[in-house]
């Protein structure tokens, strides 16, 4: 593709591998974490930090919408799922997040009638196409996403679609942030902001991190080469004393972000008091309902959600991973009671959480040569 | 199992495609391709669009337009 | 070594030693991972069915299994929808069954055909199937010699399931093993990847996404015959890269041999419309099922020849070498990624394209 194809050339990587070791103070220890799914699947993907010295390291943060959903709330859309007549339309990577007993693939083997949508227009069209059946569909995602759920129900609204309704589980980038950088025991000297949420916020949500917190963030793309010239910037900040938001992105991310998709939020959308995160404990103003306006489409006024509060099991470490203070290797129940086929908090449960990455793909360590 | 287990989170992920404008329909949408794949997509927020332009796609929704 | 690296030599140990335990099947239920060819599916086999009823023939776990100087082989076909752009469920039953007879290094000789038909099926569908299973086994030199039919009421099956038998008398010139691979070997593959799988998804409509992508589906007998030919006995082994897609393929044989592979990704062979309608959907096409594409392992000294060998073959141009066998990390498979970094792959987890085949 030609927008991808010059962003992934390893000639250049190299010469970029070159200019950070020449950048880096020797003996000193850099942690970034980059807050984006997306950027661990490149990370893995393409092995960009092999390219690293061995004192760069990068740590995965809590990046993926999906996965930091509570078992409660999964348990509360198997329950909607089961309502006779209620097709359940989600994303293929909601059908595998293990609520307290089960994952809506496991109520799908038990006859729920469960289908995978690649975007909420699917849903909604699955509801013009089955008038007589209840369409449900599980919104998830960060402020990426909820435009798209957005813009489906203002459609569904206007053509007065009446089966179709939406259990929303969105949640914003900037509180669950905010509230790994509040831990005293945090360990991270800057951070890579996400790319595509950007793209819809903006770069400006992000000055709170520089100007109450004092560590460099920057805004990066998604190929490799995006993502090593994003860790060069943030180890020139550090070793210049800078300290502020940068746009390596700037060819996608304008600096005030997408008006158009901000007020379609703001129309269909309120912030909830508070939304819990697996892993993560409560955190405020984090989650998305549908606003009074769009009250007729929501899910959780249309059926009865049991609501149960699932706690996150004892043995779970996820937190100090996320945070940096702990390696995946060095969580309790890492490779032996969680794994990625039985996996017990959010960084196993995500295919971009620290640890399943590390599992799937990372754990042959870059010390040890293939012979 | 992972949420994505081999296959990685579109959602989680934060993926977004870049994808050319074949045709503007009514209604917001337009027609849209990358390498060949087509599919439809709802282009509210970058209109107004026109054939050949490049726009960012993520789960059916064009947040961006590209140079 | 310093403390971290011990702690994590001490995980990873770990790890490897609760991965080689032997599979223990503890579902409570059948999903579609089972289905996948990937982990889930494994752990059927090994946990539940070697123990009932596995002898020295089945725990090879090869596509045929040998009996005297005879391969045997049987496969069920479930696809949805039953046709598909570049073929339909009988061409792939057909070259399906022929195809796991070739890898095992078998000259096919014969099919069984049986089929569950849904009430309600049109005669049309029918007799569209029956000339593409005639057409396809024709093209593959077999013969069809018996065959059974079932009809189940509407709604129990999607249209029709196809089950075969396949039966083949192992080549002279073969002496294929899953346990032979040695490190040194080159890795080969027939030609791009990821065409079937992909097909499907997109022909099922359940997204609005089209691309120009069509089933790999044929016969791969002359593309081995060509291989044996060549190579002869430095040929080790040969796998048909079907369920859970060449990723799946690599894994089984690295740990049937207890070997390790590194692939290098620039030299797979993908199509853009490939590459583009999974990148769009979020799957890696290493992982996405084929059904005219083979993994060959060769000893070093006749790769050259075998490759060219390949190639020469029908649908097999775009053949290549991507990859070496190595000795340690015994059982995993390595990604040299384009960018000059390394990952794992590991085996399939999911079931991301359900009912490919």
């Amino acid at each position: 593709m030609r927008y991808v194809d010059e962003y992934r050339d390893a000639a250049l990587g190299r010469v970029l591998a070159g200019e950070i070791v020449a950048t880096v103070e020797a003996g000193r220890e850099y942690k970034i974490m980059e807050v984006c799914g997306g950027h661990t699947h490149t990370i893995y993907k393409y092995g960009v930090d092999d390219l690293l010295p061995a004192n760069v390291e990068l740590v995965h943060g809590p990046g993926c919408p999906v996965c930091v959903i509570p078992m409660g709330r999964v348990d509360d859309a198997i329950a909607v799922a089961h309502v006779p007549g209620v097709i359940f339309t989600c994303f293929g990577d909601m059908m595998r997040v293990p609520g307290g007993s089960g994952t809506l693939l496991d109520a799908k083997a038990r006859g729920a009638d469960v289908r995978m949508v690649y975007s909420p227009l699917d849903a909604l069209r699955i509801a013009r196409e089955n008038p007589d059946r209840e369409v449900v569909f599980f919104a998830v995602g960060f402020e990426t996403t909820a435009p798209s759920t957005a813009l489906t129900l203002k459609r569904a609204k206007a053509e007065g679609t009446p089966n179709f309704s939406c259990f929303s589980n969105h949640v914003t980038i900037v509180p669950p942030l905010r509230a790994l950088l509040e831990s005293p025991d945090l360990r991270l000297d800057g951070f890579i902001g996400p790319g595509h949420v950007s793209t819809v916020v903006g770069a400006r949500p992000f000055e709170f991190i520089p100007a109450d917190y004092g560590k460099p963030v920057v805004i990066s793309g998604f190929e490799p080469l995006d993502l090593l010239q994003s860790v060069y910037m943030v180890l020139r900040q550090l070793v210049e004393g800078r300290c502020e938001v940068e746009n390596q992105y700037a060819r996608v991310v304008p600096a005030d972000g997408n008006p158009a998709a901000l007020a379609v939020l703001e129309e269909v959308f309120e912030l909830r008091p508070h939304f819990e995160w697996r892993g993560l404990g409560f955190i405020s103003h984090s989650g998305l309902k549908l606003s009074e306006a769009y009250a007729e489409l929501d899910a959780e006024l249309r059926f009865e959600i049991p609501g149960v509060r699932v706690a996150d099991p004892k043995a779970c470490q996820c937190g100090e991973v996320l945070k940096g203070v702990i390696k995946p290797w060095e969580c309790k129940v890492f490779g032996t009671a969680c794994t990625p086929e039985r996996p017990i908090g959010t960084c196993m449960v995500s295919s971009e959480g620290a640890c399943a990455a590390y599992y799937n793909y990372g754990r042959f360590a870059r010390e040890r040569e293939v012979v | 199992m992972s949420c994505a287990g081999d296959t990685h989170c579109i959602t989680c992920s934060d993926e977004g495609v870049p994808m050319r404008v074949l045709e503007v329909q009514p209604d917001g949408i337009a027609r849209c391709e990358a390498d060949g794949t087509e599919s439809d997509v709802m282009v509210d927020l970058v209109a107004p669009v026109a054939r050949g332009d490049n726009v960012l796609v993520h789960a059916g929704v064009a947040l961006a337009r590209l140079a | 070594m310093s403390e971290t690296t011990t702690r994590e030599s001490e995980a990873l140990a770990l790890i490897e030693r609760v991965r080689s335990r032997p599979a223990k099947f503890k579902d409570a239920q059948i999903t579609m991972a089972h289905g996948a060819g990937g982990k889930a599916t494994q752990t059927l086999v090994a946990g539940l069915f070697l123990p009932a009823f596995g002898g020295a023939a089945l725990r090879e776990l090869g596509d045929a299994g040998v009996v005297d100087d005879l391969a045997l082989t049987t496969d069920s076909f479930v696809v949805k929808p039953i046709r598909f752009p570049g073929g339909s469920i009988g061409e792939l039953a057909v070259n399906g069954t022929v195809n796991d007879l070739a890898v095992a290094g078998a000259r096919p000789l014969a099919l069984t055909l049986s089929f569950v038909l849904e009430e309600g099926l049109s005669a049309e569908d029918l007799r569209a199937e029956v000339e593409a299973i005639a057409a396809a086994a024709s093209a593959a030199g077999v013969e069809i010699v018996a065959g059974d039919t079932k009809v189940v009421e509407r709604g129990r099956c999607d249209s029709m399931y196809v089950t075969t038998t396949g039966l083949g008398r192992l080549d002279p010139r073969a002496s294929l093993s899953t346990g032979s691979l040695k490190p040194g070997d080159k890795i080969l593959v027939s030609g791009p990847i990821g065409e079937h799988g992909t097909a499907v998804m997109l022909a099922r409509g359940e997204f609005e996404l089209e691309a120009p992508v069509e089933s790999d589906t044929r016969s791969l007998w002359p593309a081995v015959d060509a291989l044996l030919d060549a190579a002869g006995p430095s040929l080790r082994c040969l796998r048909d890269a079907t369920r859970g897609g060449v990723a799946s393929a690599l894994n089984e044989l690295a740990q049937a041999s207890a070997v390790a592979m590194v692939v290098r990704e620039a030299a797979v062979p993908v199509r853009p419309p490939v590459a583009g309608a999974c990148e769009i959907l979020g799957i890696d096409p290493m992982y996405v099922a084929n059904e005219g594409v083979l993994v060959a392992f060769v000893a070093p000294e006749a790769a050259d020849d075998a490759l060219a060998a390949l190639a020469s073959a029908p649908g097999c141009e775009a053949a290549a070498e991507i990859g070496e066998v190595k000795t340690d990390p015994p059982g995993m498979v390595l990604v040299e990624t384009a960018f000059g970094g390394r990952r794992v792959m590991d085996l399939l987890v999911g079931d991301p394209l359900p009912r490919i085949c």
